[in-house]
């Protein structure tokens, strides 16, 4: 019946639409469809998808030869995650108002280094849904006790009143009540921090 | 802690005696110093590529191993961030808890009463015997019977510490070490002989602890000195990248070569100088 079909009229399945063209589900035709029947004939059974002569492995379309360090390669390395935050570039100004640390700043008895993002480690800290404001100062190198005077005077003479300072000299940071943060950036912006 | 404390003291004590020892025999060790430092003393100034702020790099001797009495073979600099931060001893104790717990699964396991076996059958009537009604002889009441909320085996502990509480628990434990002179810098492991004696001896000799942790920048030590270690279960090697709290405080002195100095500075100062976000994001468990 199979050979029959196929010598006598082997588009018969084109005319029958998509149906007819579809491995075995040929039953309106009154045959059973075998890849070879579409395909190149070959007598293996096929028991596996990958076995089927449909499934070819597809050549590599693209001739290409491997190139170490060409000079387009800078492009590539623009679009790579920085490895480090990159240092400072220093400039003439600074559009947002950044503030760069200054040299002389190494010579006082205490030091205040900056973030690795370049910024002053001051901080408000709120606690207590907003009740409790606590300035801190962290990472302080060298006589905290010294700056924590130095940082009561300051505040003393700008708000006109005592303010309680708290330093711990272990964990390296001072703790200021109440939030005084623009005050002491200013103040660590005076002393070149 | 209690180890380091008793180390600190211990450490303490021997300075002195050294110190003593000094004192008396002041002009010949000087002159020793003046000999090598003729001969070759080497004293390197480094590229920073970060360079130190407003802490002093510290200055520690470059040692040797290839003899039991001890020679200066050059002076080296190691960055404050790294080796002379203040230790925080209770990021060092997080540290140490973590290192005990992740790796911890408790295999604890008791039954409860539906797995203990037998109790199907009421064990007396309900009403007439004029005793307690109980409905199972595993009942949790009963001896032999189940456990109420007892452990269940197969509990893991496991928990990622923050990214920033290990690099400073690294630093600080390390920074600690040095403080206390327990941290000693050689050029490279290379030894004489493979005799376990030898070392034993240089160890003993040095007044470095009983327990010796060496780190290389290396998987693989030279072979003298692995076929020396093999015996002597106080005297351990890590490549560098197996630097870790637990191990430091485990082992009375560190023994780190050169180069294994550099990488362990350079890897901690990247960490420190780098966006770090994708390190401190949620431990996810495909990561490993």
């Amino acid at each position: 019946m199979a050979t029959v079909w196929r010598s006598q009229c082997a588009f018969a399945r084109f005319f029958v639409g998509k149906t007819g063209r579809i491995l075995n589900n040929a039953a309106d035709l009154g045959i059973k469809l075998t890849p070879e029947s579409i395909s190149v004939s070959t007598t293996r059974s096929y028991s596996n998808y990958s076995h089927s002569p449909l499934v070819k492995k597809i050549k590599e379309q693209y001739d290409f030869e491997i190139e170490k360090n060409p000079p387009e390669w800078a492009y590539v390395e623009r679009l790579l995650p920085l490895e480090i935050i990159p240092p400072v570039q220093p400039k003439e100004t600074y559009p947002s108002g950044w503030i760069p640390p200054k040299e002389e700043a190494k010579d006082l008895p205490y030091f205040m280094p900056r973030t690795k993002n370049h910024e002053l480690p001051i901080y408000l800290v709120i606690t207590h849904k907003g009740q409790r404001k606590v300035s801190m100062l962290r990472k302080i190198e060298g006589d905290i006790w010294l700056m924590n005077d130095l940082i009561k005077e300051h505040l003393q003479k700008n708000f006109n009143r005592y303010i309680e300072t708290r330093v711990h000299e272990l964990g390296r940071f001072i703790e200021v009540k109440g939030d005084f943060v623009n005050s002491l950036r200013e103040w660590a912006y005076s002393k070149g921090f | 802690m209690s180890f380091s404390l008793i180390n600190a003291i211990r450490k303490l004590n021997i300075s002195t005696v050294s110190q003593i020892r000094l004192i008396s025999s002041g002009s010949t060790d000087v002159s020793n110093i003046n000999s090598h430092s003729n001969s070759d003393l080497n004293v390197t100034q480094k590229e920073w590529k970060f360079p130190p702020q407003f802490t002093k790099p510290r200055e520690v001797w470059i040692e040797n191993l290839d003899s039991i009495d001890e020679k200066k073979l050059g002076l080296f600099e190691l960055h404050p961030l790294v080796y002379a931060v203040l230790p925080r001893i209770d990021i060092i104790h997080r540290n140490v808890i973590w290192q005990r717990k992740f790796r911890w699964v408790s295999w604890a396991h008791t039954k409860t009463r539906a797995e203990v076996h037998g109790g199907g059958r009421k064990p007396w009537p309900q009403k007439g015997l004029g005793r307690a009604r109980h409905g199972s002889i595993r009942s949790p009441l009963w001896r032999g019977g189940g456990i109420v909320h007892g452990p269940r085996s197969g509990k893991t502990h496991f928990f990622m510490l923050p990214f920033h509480l290990r690099i400073h628990g690294l630093t600080s434990t390390l920074s600690a070490k040095f403080a206390q002179d327990d941290l000693h810098v050689v050029r490279n492991l290379e030894l004489p002989t493979e005799d376990p004696e030898y070392l034993a001896e240089l160890i003993e000799k040095r007044n470095w602890g009983p327990s010796v942790l060496i780190v290389d920048d290396n998987d693989y030590a030279p072979r003298n000195i692995t076929v020396a270690t093999e015996n002597l279960p106080h005297v351990n090697i890590i490549p560098f990248y197996g630097l870790n709290v637990y191990s430091m405080l485990k082992h009375d002195t560190l023994i780190i070569t050169q180069t294994a100095a550099e990488r362990i500075e350079e890897k901690i100062l990247q960490h420190l100088h780098s966006n770090t976000m994708p390190q401190q994001a949620k431990f996810k468990l495909n990561q490993v």
